[in-house]
C-alpha cells in the first residue's frame, strides 16, 4: 500500500506499509502510541474509540485507517494546548463527568465534533450527539451538564451551575 | 475544620482521565512482549477426550500452546477452588478456557487458537435450577453428589400463627434474569517477570491481594513471588472481584520468561466473567386489615452457574434481605443456590441485595392494592427502625434511616401527608391519548462491609514528610483500595486532609502494587468508604499524635509514619447463620435507599418512558456530593437496564447475547428525563465522620419502582424482568382479554 499521510492533531504524519485491514483505532493506539483513544467493543457499538476525521465524529474501531489519507484527524491527545486543558476537558472535571474514565475520551470527542459544528447546541442536540456513546458509570447526567457548561463558556457566558451537586439531573430541560 | 468532608473537590485522578493520558491495562506494552489468545469451551457440558495442539504449534510465530498439563496446581476460586485454570477432564460451561495460545503477534495467536483441536464427548446439559435440584439431575460437579451448592433456612416466630393472624394473604412468583456487568474496559492483562524475578501481573482488579493468593496457589509459588499492579480500572461493578485472565498471563510469563499480553474482545469479556445471579422467588405475605405484616414466607433459588465463585456469600446476603426492610414477626425463608451449566454467577452491584426488592417490594404493592391502601402508607407502617428485630433475630442499630429515605422520596415525588395518611400525587395528563401515566415507589437496603462473622479489615500506612520548619509538606498514603471509578481515592484523600488538617493537594496515594501497599480488602460491598475510610482516618490520627510528640521532643525528624488496621468486628461483631433457625448478627452496617418512578406507557407498543425518578439514600454522611450524585445516577442507570432491557441470554448453555447489540444497556436516551436526588444523613457513629457506604443501594429500588409505576399506569404486573415492550404489550392484551371474558360471563 502507498504511504499513508494525514494530519494528526495538527501535525503531519506518515505511515509506511500499513496493513489495509488495520482500523484507525489500532493504528493510533498500537503504531502511533496514542492510547487515549479507547476500545470498548471494537464493533462500533460503544463510542469509546470516537475520534474526529475532517470535522466528523467517527468510531475509529471500524473506520479503516487507510481512509484517513490526506484527512485531518483529531484525537483526545490533541485537545490540550500546552498545559491548558480544552474547555470541554475542564468542564468534564468541574461537572464531575468522569468516573472510571474509560468512556470519557470518546464522549469528549463526540462533544467536540458537536461544538465545532454547533457552538450553541440545544439539549436535544447534545443528547443526540452522545446517543452512540455508552457509559456504565455515570448515568449520563453529569456528562450532559459538562457539555452544556463547555458550550456556555465557549459562548462567553456565565459559568452556570452544576446541578448535580444540588441533587438534580436533567436529560431534557 | 470540615473543609473537605462534604465538599465536591476535584476527583483525584480525573484530570488525567479526561486528558486521555491515564493508562488502563490494555495501554501497557513491553519490549519483546508476546500475545496470548484463549481457546474457549465450545460446550456447556462435555468430557474432554483429547486436546491436539500440534497444528497450532506449527503456525510460524507461535511460541507455546498451554493446556491443563502446564498448570502446576490447576485450580482456583475466590471462595471454593472449584475452577480450573485450563479445562482438564471436562468443561462445565462455555465460559471455561481450554487452552492458551501464545504467539509473537496477535493475529498469529488468533489464527492458531482456531487450530487447537479439542475432542469432546457432550454430556447432558442442565440449565434450569429446579430441574438441577432433582435427585436424578445430571451433576455439574459429580464429586459433590448434588447440584445444590448451599441452602439457608431462616425461621422466625411461628409461620402458621402469622398466617392465621393475617386478614389478607398475597402470593407472587418473581424472576430476575442473568445480568452482565458491561464495564466499558474489557479485561486485559500483562504478565512479566520483574527485575527481582517475581511474577508480575498488570490488570484491573477489585481485590488485588486476593488475586495474588490465587495466582500463587495455581503456580505453586510462595505469595512473595507474585505481585499484581493495578493501574486505572475501567469499571468493575463486581465483575472484577474474581480472577479472569490473571492466572493465564501469569502462567504464560512464568513459563516463557517473557512479557505476555492478553486483551479480551467484548464477546470474550461477556463470556469470560460471571454474571448477576438469576433469582427465582416465590412469596407468600400476610398482613392485617390495617396493613401490618404478620408473616412472610419465601422460597428463593439462585442460579450459581458452573462454579461456586461467591454464590454462597451472595446467597447469605440475599437470604438476610428477602423479607424486606420491614418488621416481620413470623418468617420462613428457604434460600438455595444451585450449580448449572450456565456461565458462573458472581458479585454484581448489590451482591444478592438487588434481586430481593423485586420480590418483597412488589409484594408490598400487591398487599397495598388488596387492602386499598396507599403504597407509602403501608410501608411507613412496617419499616424497620432502630431497636426493632429483623427476621434474623438481630436488633437494628446505628441509625436505621430507611423511613427517612421513604419520607424524603415520597415528598419529593409529590405525595401528601394528610390526616387520612399518605396520598399519591396527581400525575397530570399523558403526552398523547394512547399513553398512560403511572407512579411507583420502592425501598431497598443493603449491608456495608463483609458479613456473617467474616473478619473484615483494611490496613492503611501513612507517611508525613516534614519540611525543615517541621511543617507537614507532603503526605503519602499506602493502601490497597481499588479505584474502580467509584471515587475511593478522592474520598480517602478528603478523609486524610480533614483529619490531618492539611491542604488536600499535599496528599498522594501510592500506586496500587500488592508488593508495596497493604491489603484493604475488595472494592465491593459498598465497603471502602467505611472500612478504608476508617483505616485512613485512624492511621492519620496516630500519625498526628506521633507528629505532635516529635514536635514536643524537638527531635528534628523529617518523616513520621503510622499504620492502622481497621477491623470491623472490634466495633460491630457479626456472626454466621445458625444452621437450623438462621438466627445471627448478620451485618456491620447498612445503607438505605428509596426511589419513586413516574412513567408513561405507550398502550400501542408497550414501550415505557421514565419521565422522572426521585431518589433518596441514607449513606450516613455525605463526603463528596457530586460523587454521591454520580453513584446514584450510575446505580439508577443499572436499575433502569435491569427493569427494562438487560437480559444475558443463554440457550442450552450457549450464549445468545454476545455484544452491545444483543445486550442493551441504557443510552442517554433511555435514562429518566429527570432525576431528583435527596441525601439523608443518619450518621453511623462507627463510620468515618459518620459515613457508611453508597455504591450499591441506589440500584436496588429502581426496578421495583418502575414495575410498580407500569402497573399504576396500565394495570398489569410484570413479575419477570426485564419489562420489555413485548412483555408489557402482551400482558396488557392478556388483561384486556380476561376483562372481556369477565364482562361476558357476568
Ligand atoms: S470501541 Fe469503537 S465503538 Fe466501541
Ligand atoms: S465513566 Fe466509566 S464508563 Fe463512563
Amino acid at each position: 500500500m502507498e504511504t499513508l499521510r494525514f494530519i494528526l492533531n495538527g501535525h503531519p504524519v506518515q505511515v509506511e506499509d500499513l496493513d489495509p485491514s488495520t482500523p484507525l483505532a489500532r493504528l493510533l493506539r498500537d503504531q502511533l502510541g496514542l492510547i487515549g483513544t479507547k476500545i470498548g467493543c471494537g464493533e462500533g457499538e460503544c463510542g469509546a474509540c470516537t475520534v474526529i476525521v475532517d470535522g466528523k465524529a467517527v468510531v475509529s474501531c471500524l473506520y479503516p485507517a487507510w481512509k484517513v489519507q490526506g484527512a485531518r484527524v483529531e484525537t483526545i491527545e490533541g485537545l490540550k494546548q500546552g498545559d491548558q486543558l480544552h474547555v470541554l476537558q475542564q468542564a468534564f472535571i468541574e461537572a464531575n463527568a468522569s468516573q472510571c474514565g474509560y468512556c470519557s475520551p470518546g464522549f469528549i470527542m463526540s462533544a467536540k465534533a458537536l461544538l465545532d459544528a454547533h457552538p450553541r447546541p440545544s439539549r436535544e442536540q447534545i443528547i443526540q450527539a452522545i446517543a452512540g456513546n455508552l457509559c456504565r458509570c455515570t448515568g449520563y447526567y453529569q456528562i450532559v451538564d459538562a457539555i452544556e457548561l463547555a458550550a456556555r463558556r465557549l459562548a462567553g457566558e456565565e459559568n452556570g451551575t452544576r446541578p448535580a451537586e444540588e441533587g438534580q439531573g436533567r436529560i431534557v430541560p | 475544620m470540615n473543609r473537605y468532608i462534604g465538599a465536591s473537590v476535584e476527583r483525584y485522578d480525573i484530570a488525567t482521565k479526561v486528558a486521555g493520558s491515564r493508562k488502563y491495562p490494555q495501554d501497557f506494552n513491553m519490549e519483546g512482549q508476546l500475545y496470548a489468545k484463549v481457546v474457549w469451551s465450545e460446550y456447556a457440558h462435555a468430557r474432554i477426550l483429547a486436546i491436539d495442539t500440534k497444528a497450532a504449534e506449527q503456525v510460524p510465530g507461535v511460541v507455546a500452546v498451554f493446556t491443563h498439563k502446564d498448570v502446576p496446581v490447576n485450580e482456583y476460586g475466590i471462595y471454593l477452588m472449584d475452577q480450573r485454570v485450563l479445562a482438564q477432564d471436562k468443561v462445565y460451561s462455555v465460559g471455561d478456557p481450554v487452552a492458551l495460545v501464545v504467539a509473537e503477534n496477535e493475529k498469529v495467536a488468533a489464527r492458531a487458537a482456531g487450530l487447537v483441536k479439542v475432542s469432546y464427548e457432550p454430556l447432558p446439559v442442565v440449565t434450569d435450577v429446579r430441574l438441577a435440584m432433582r435427585p436424578d439431575a445430571p451433576l455439574v460437579h459429580e464429586e459433590r453428589g448434588t447440584n445444590i451448592l448451599h441452602h439457608i433456612p431462616i425461621r422466625a416466630g411461628n409461620i402458621e400463627e402469622g398466617f392465621a393472624r393475617a386478614d389478607v394473604i398475597v402470593k407472587g412468583s418473581y424472576y430476575t434474569p442473568r445480568v452482565e456487568h458491561a464495564f466499558m474496559q474489557p479485561e486485559a492483562g500483562l504478565g512479566y517477570i520483574d527485575e527481582q524475578g517475581r511474577v508480575t501481573v498488570i490488570c484491573a482488579a477489585q481485590w488485588p491481594h486476593d488475586d495474588v493468593r490465587q495466582i500463587a496457589h495455581a503456580l505453586a509459588l510462595p505469595e512473595e513471588q507474585v505481585h499484581e499492579i493495578v493501574p486505572a480500572i475501567g469499571g468493575a461493578f463486581g465483575g472484577r472481584e474474581d480472577i479472569s485472565l490473571q492466572i493465564l498471563v501469569a502462567l504464560a510469563a512464568y513459563k516463557l520468561r517473557r512479557p505476555v499480553k492478553l486483551v479480551y474482545t467484548r464477546a470474550e469479556s461477556m463470556r469470560g466473567h460471571g454474571k448477576r445471579h438469576p433469582f427465582y422467588m416465590r412469596y407468600r405475605t400476610g398482613a392485617t386489615r390495617d396493613g401490618y405484616l404478620t408473616a412472610v414466607e419465601v422460597e428463593c433459588i439462585t442460579d450459581a452457574g458452573s462454579a461456586a465463585s461467591t454464590s454462597i456469600p451472595v446467597l447469605q446476603n440475599a437470604a438476610s434481605f428477602l423479607a424486606g426492610p420491614y418488621y416481620v414477626p413470623h418468617a420462613r425463608i428457604d434460600a438455595y443456590t444451585v450449580y448449572t451449566n450456565n456461565i458462573l454467577t458472581m458479585a454484581m452491584r448489590g451482591f444478592g441485595a438487588t434481586q430481593p426488592p423485586f420480590g418483597y417490594e412488589l409484594q408490598m404493592d400487591k398487599l397495598a392494592e388488596a387492602l386499598g391502601m396507599d403504597p407509602v402508607e403501608i410501608r411507613m407502617r412496617n419499616l424497620l427502625e432502630d431497636g426493632m428485630r429483623a427476621v434474623t433475630g438481630n436488633i437494628m442499630r446505628h441509625g436505621t434511616g430507611i423511613k427517612k429515605t421513604l419520607e424524603e422520596a415520597a415528598l419529593a415525588a409529590g405525595w401528601r401527608r394528610t390526616s387520612a395518611g399518605w396520598q399519591k400525587p396527581d400525575l397530570g395528563a399523558p403526552s398523547a391519548p394512547h399513553k398512560r401515566r403511572g407512579i411507583g415507589i420502592a425501598c431497598g437496603y443493603k449491608n456495608v462491609g463483609y458479613s456473617f462473622g467474616f473478619d473484615d479489615k483494611s490496613e492503611a500506612h501513612v507517611e508525613l514528610r516534614l519540611d525543615p520548619q517541621g511543617q507537614i509538606a507532603r503526605v503519602l498514603i499506602r493502601i490497597g483500595a481499588s479505584e474502580v471509578g467509584q471515587g475511593v481515592l478522592t474520598t480517602l484523600t478528603q478523609i486524610a486532609a480533614e483529619t490531618l488538617d492539611v491542604p488536600i493537594e499535599k496528599i498522594r496515594l501510592a500506586l496500587l502494587d500488592t508488593a508495596v501497599v497493604p491489603n484493604a480488602g475488595s472494592s465491593s460491598a459498598s465497603r471502602q468508604t467505611y472500612m478504608s475510610g476508617n483505616a485512613v482516618m485512624r492511621a492519620c490520627q496516630k500519625a498526628l499524635e506521633a507528629y505532635y510528640e516529635a514536635l514536643r521532643a524537638e527531635e528534628g525528624q523529617d518523616v513520621i509514619t503510622a499504620s492502622y488496621v481497621y477491623r470491623a468486628r472490634e466495633m460491630t461483631p457479626t456472626t454466621p447463620y445458625d444452621p437450623v433457625t438462621g438466627q445471627c448478627e448478620p451485618h456491620i452496617s447498612y445503607s438505605y435507599s428509596t426511589q419513586a418512578a413516574i412513567v408513561e406507557v405507550d398502550t400501542e407498543t408497550g414501550e415505557v418512558e421514565i419521565l422522572r425518578m426521585v431518589s433518596s439514600t441514607d449513606l450516613g454522611r455525605v463526603i463528596h456530593p457530586a460523587n454521591v450524585f454520580g453513584q446514584v445516577a450510575g446505580g439508577i442507570h443499572m436499575g433502569v437496564g435491569f427493569a427494562l432491557t438487560e437480559e444475558f441470554i443463554q440457550q442450552e448453555g450457549q450464549i445468545i447475547t454476545q455484544s452491545f447489540t444483543g445486550y442493551q444497556i441504557p443510552t442517554v436516551l433511555d435514562m429518566p428525563r429527570e432525576l431528583i436526588h435527596r441525601n439523608v444523613e443518619v450518621a453511623d457513629p462507627t463510620g468515618p465522620f459518620g459515613a457508611t457506604g453508597l455504591g450499591e443501594t441506589p440500584t436496588l429500588p429502581t426496578a421495583p419502582a418502575i414495575i410498580h409505576a407500569i402497573h399504576d399506569a396500565v394495570g398489569v404486573w410484570i413479575d419477570s424482568l426485564p419489562a420489555t415492550p413485548e412483555k408489557v404489550y402482551r400482558a396488557m392484551r392478556e388483561m384486556g382479554k380476561k376483562n372481556a371474558r369477565r364482562r361476558q360471563g357476568g
